[in-house]
């Protein structure tokens, strides 16, 4: 098998690569700012030089030529070489600052001529903490600078487009920006404009970025030129926490993180996932944070008569509930699923309304034909439409569903959280006939006209499984508190420093912004008084019911989904498996 | 502002003779903006439009190539534009003397350009010229070398009355024979 020599370090390679890739593939560490595994390598940084080399091959002999030590003589090339478009060849030898002085030597005057007009605001700068620059300056550059001049100066929070705002004095010309609208989003907004100490990032004259994969630039940005309109200035990265999630407004669900202070979601980024997303995620997946903050329904509400709705205890929104199931026949209630919902709150919906003999279960996929781009951004606007549709809710479009109600006439109308009336034709006066109950998260025109609205959680404080558009199941991690749940104790959350370390003592850690919300499948628990309340506690453990009930599903579990990064299902037009 | 800049079919044709020579359109980008600068003066933002939308390049781009070279005008300039170096060679033998000789006598500022748009001048860096100091380069194209007073003069008459200057060759001392 070829090898090559890292620092006096065999190591054994078997696909073509280059030497930067092939070192951070096996955990060693160069610096470097311009190269990005899912772009083109422009090598325009000059911050991951090595020295590197190839033994001497003696053709006449057909054999290395070895020196008086007997080791390979080796014939460095005559300067050093950027790891990043360097290919491994067999038997190359690379040197790095571990080993090599000039390399060591390079790597810190190359960062002190990057710094030269680079301000030195990172007080305020909203990439401290997450800055490359500032990282690797730390690690292996000078500790002061040697340049006694005035820095060049150049504009300033620049809006370049409504969600990106430019620095550019903060910018190092890496092209990143650059090669992703080039490459990936494929709208070559962006170019380097102005040429030596005065260039920077730039759009065409007139034209504003709104490339609608334009925040991606933030991401992979080094520095803190590209910075987020909505997040800037919001929280330093250090205060927040961050938690693996998925991307629930629209169908592809790419896998992110969600970063979490004080209860509140401030922002979303991607997570890497070769199989959905790659490093990237659309801006408007990213701007859906909101719905976890904002405008959210906290304790349940009940419409008293026809008058307006009244906030209520859990205890009253159970009994009222389960008055009117007794009220009301099975064959006269219409139980319509959510696509928005997850593949566990709507098995325990059509659980729950089974076991009490209602067969008519009802899903509208929310699609819109043409908003998708065929990349991350999809024409269905829910993140579980499939996961619905296996669990056997019967696919239905809204002219039909509004001659359902109106031929059946239904007593009782139960909608797991979906907007019907605020996105079909669907209005207030088709479900005045019948008693409506409503699982919603936020506010919305559906919940406004129900008779009982049962808070749930987002996926945002839920663990729950959505199947994306592809037929991949993944998994939300619940990122911020409810009411009733607890960081602390709640193993499935994770811990960010603030979270183990500060206390509501602190005067930078608030308790507040806690939603006194349940996920849905916890409500339908505590209805069932009698025993026969299914033996759920957590909705991993739904999940393995499932798993073992519907074949789609099959061997799907929270352990495989967090181990493969999603799980890729059959799935199969014949879903309409009864639960046992 | 867009329509203002067309090219018509004669135009159209030259650009295909440049494109055709190139295996991609990119690379055409550089003759394309000489081409279009030539016939409009300046290569400004709605140049920038035509041309991309001629060749099918981003305009992003176009914009990146134009404000690398200083050659390609991004502002409208004068009929005539007149780089005078000031830089190290030039600024010995009296670079700034023929500067501000020039400036006097068109009245204008080094960077502006005259209200009857004849003349633009600008204060370059090495144009490599240098044995010959101090000169001036004409519109990105003929050296007007060993300026004097009297040969700004004449270049300048002969510029208002349509007149380019001739090429001149000046050999170097070591070039010159019997050296």
């Amino acid at each position: 098998m070829p090898e090559i020599f890292i620092d006096n370090k065999r190591y054994e390679f078997e696909e073509p690569g280059k030497v930067l890739q092939f070192m951070l593939d096996n955990g060693l560490d160069l610096p470097f700012f311009c190269y990005h595994p899912s772009l083109s390598i422009p090598a325009n940084c000059r911050q991951c030089m090595v020295k590197a080399g190839m033994p001497v091959y003696d053709r006449e002999k057909g054999t290395f030529e070895i020196d008086e030590n007997g080791e390979r003589v080796i014939r460095f090339f005559p300067k050093l070489m950027t790891a990043c478009s360097l290919d491994l060849a067999d038997g190359m030898v690379v040197l790095t600052h571990h080993t090599d002085e000039l390399v060591k030597q390079a790597q810190a005057d190359n960062l002190e001529f990057i710094l030269i007009n680079h301000p030195l605001d990172c007080p305020i700068c909203d990439q401290a903490g997450e800055c490359p620059l500032q990282i690797l300056t730390y690690k292996y550059g000078p500790e002061g600078s040697r340049f006694e001049h005035k820095k060049v100066h150049k504009p300033k929070a620049i809006q370049l487009g409504p969600r990106v705002i430019l620095d550019a004095e903060r910018c190092i010309n890496c092209t990143r920006c650059v090669r992703f609208t080039d490459e990936i989003s494929k709208t070559h907004q962006l170019t380097i404009i102005s040429r030596g100490d005065k260039n920077y990032p730039m759009t065409a004259h007139g034209q504003i970025f709104d490339d609608p994969y334009s925040l991606n630039t933030v991401d992979i940005c080094p520095v803190g030129a590209l910075t987020s309109a909505d997040f800037r200035f919001k929280a330093r990265v250090w205060e927040m926490n961050q938690t693996p999630s998925i991307d629930i407004s629209n169908g592809k669900g790419c896998s992110t993180w969600m970063w979490t202070r004080d209860n509140l979601v401030m922002r979303v980024t991607p997570r890497f996932n070769e199989a959905v997303n790659d490093h990237w995620m659309p801006d408007a997946g990213r701007l859906a944070y909101r719905r976890f903050n904002e405008n959210r329904i906290s304790k349940p509400q009940l419409r008293l008569d026809d008058a307006e709705q009244v906030r209520t205890s859990w205890n009253n929104a159970q009994l009222t509930l389960l008055e009117e199931l007794e009220k009301i026949s099975a064959g006269d209630i219409l139980v319509i699923g959510s696509a928005h919902a997850s593949v566990e709150d709507n098995y325990a919906l059509r659980t729950f309304f089974s076991n009490k003999g209602v067969s008519e279960f009802r899903f509208l996929p929310h699609i819109i034909p043409g908003s998708g781009d065929g990349y991350l951004i999809s024409d269905d606007q829910a993140p579980n439409t499939n996961g619905v549709r296996a669990l056997g809710f019967q696919e239905t479009d809204e002219k039909t569903l509004i001659k359902l109600i109106k031929s059946t006439k239904p007593k009782m109308i139960v909608i797991l959280d979906d907007d019907l009336l605020g996105r079909t034709s669907l209005t207030p006066d088709h479900l005045s006939g019948a008693w409506t109950i409503v699982f919603g998260t936020n506010h919305d025109e559906t919940t406004r006209t129900a008779n009982l609205v049962v808070p749930v959680t987002t996926a945002a404080e839920h663990a729950a499984s959505y199947v994306n558009v592809d037929g991949r199941i993944q998994r939300t991690v619940p990122a911020k508190e409810t009411l009733y749940t607890n960081r602390r104790l709640n193993l499935e959350m994770s811990m960010g420093r603030l979270d183990h370390y500060g206390t509501k003592f602190d005067n930078w850690v608030t308790d507040a912004n806690r939603v006194d919300c349940i996920s849905a499948w916890e409500f339908f628990i505590r209805l069932e008084h009698d025993g026969d309340a299914p033996k759920w506690e957590s909705s991993r453990q739904i999940m393995e019911e499932i798993a073992g009930l519907f074949s789609t599903f099959r061997q799907v579990s929270y352990d495989r989904m967090d181990e493969e990064n999603g799980i890729q299902l059959k799935l199969e037009q014949d879903t309409e498996v009864k639960p046992a | 502002m867009a329509d203002t800049y067309t090219f018509d079919a004669k135009d159209l044709a030259e650009i295909k003779k440049i494109t055709d020579k190139y295996p991609e359109k990119q690379a055409a980008v550089l003759p394309v903006l000489w081409y279009a600068q030539d016939k409009f003066g300046h290569t400004d933002s709605s140049v920038q439009q035509l041309v991309a939308g001629t060749l099918g390049v981003p305009e992003a781009h176009i914009r990146g190539v134009v404000s690398f070279y200083t050659q390609y005008y991004e502002n409208p300039m004068g009929r005539n534009v007149l780089d005078v170096c000031t830089c190290l060679s030039c600024q010995v033998c009296g670079g700034y003397d023929m500067l501000h000789y020039i400036e006097e006598k068109l009245g204008i500022k080094a960077g502006e350009t005259t209200p009857d748009g004849e003349f633009s001048l600008q204060s370059v860096e090495c144009l490599g010229a240098c044995g010959y100091a101090p000169m001036l380069q004409v519109t990105n194209d003929k050296f007007v070398n060993h300026l004097t007073r009297e040969k700004v003069d004449k270049l300048i008459d002969d510029l208002r009355a349509g007149k380019q200057p001739e090429f001149e060759s000046n050999p170097m001392p070591q070039h010159e024979k019997g050296s």
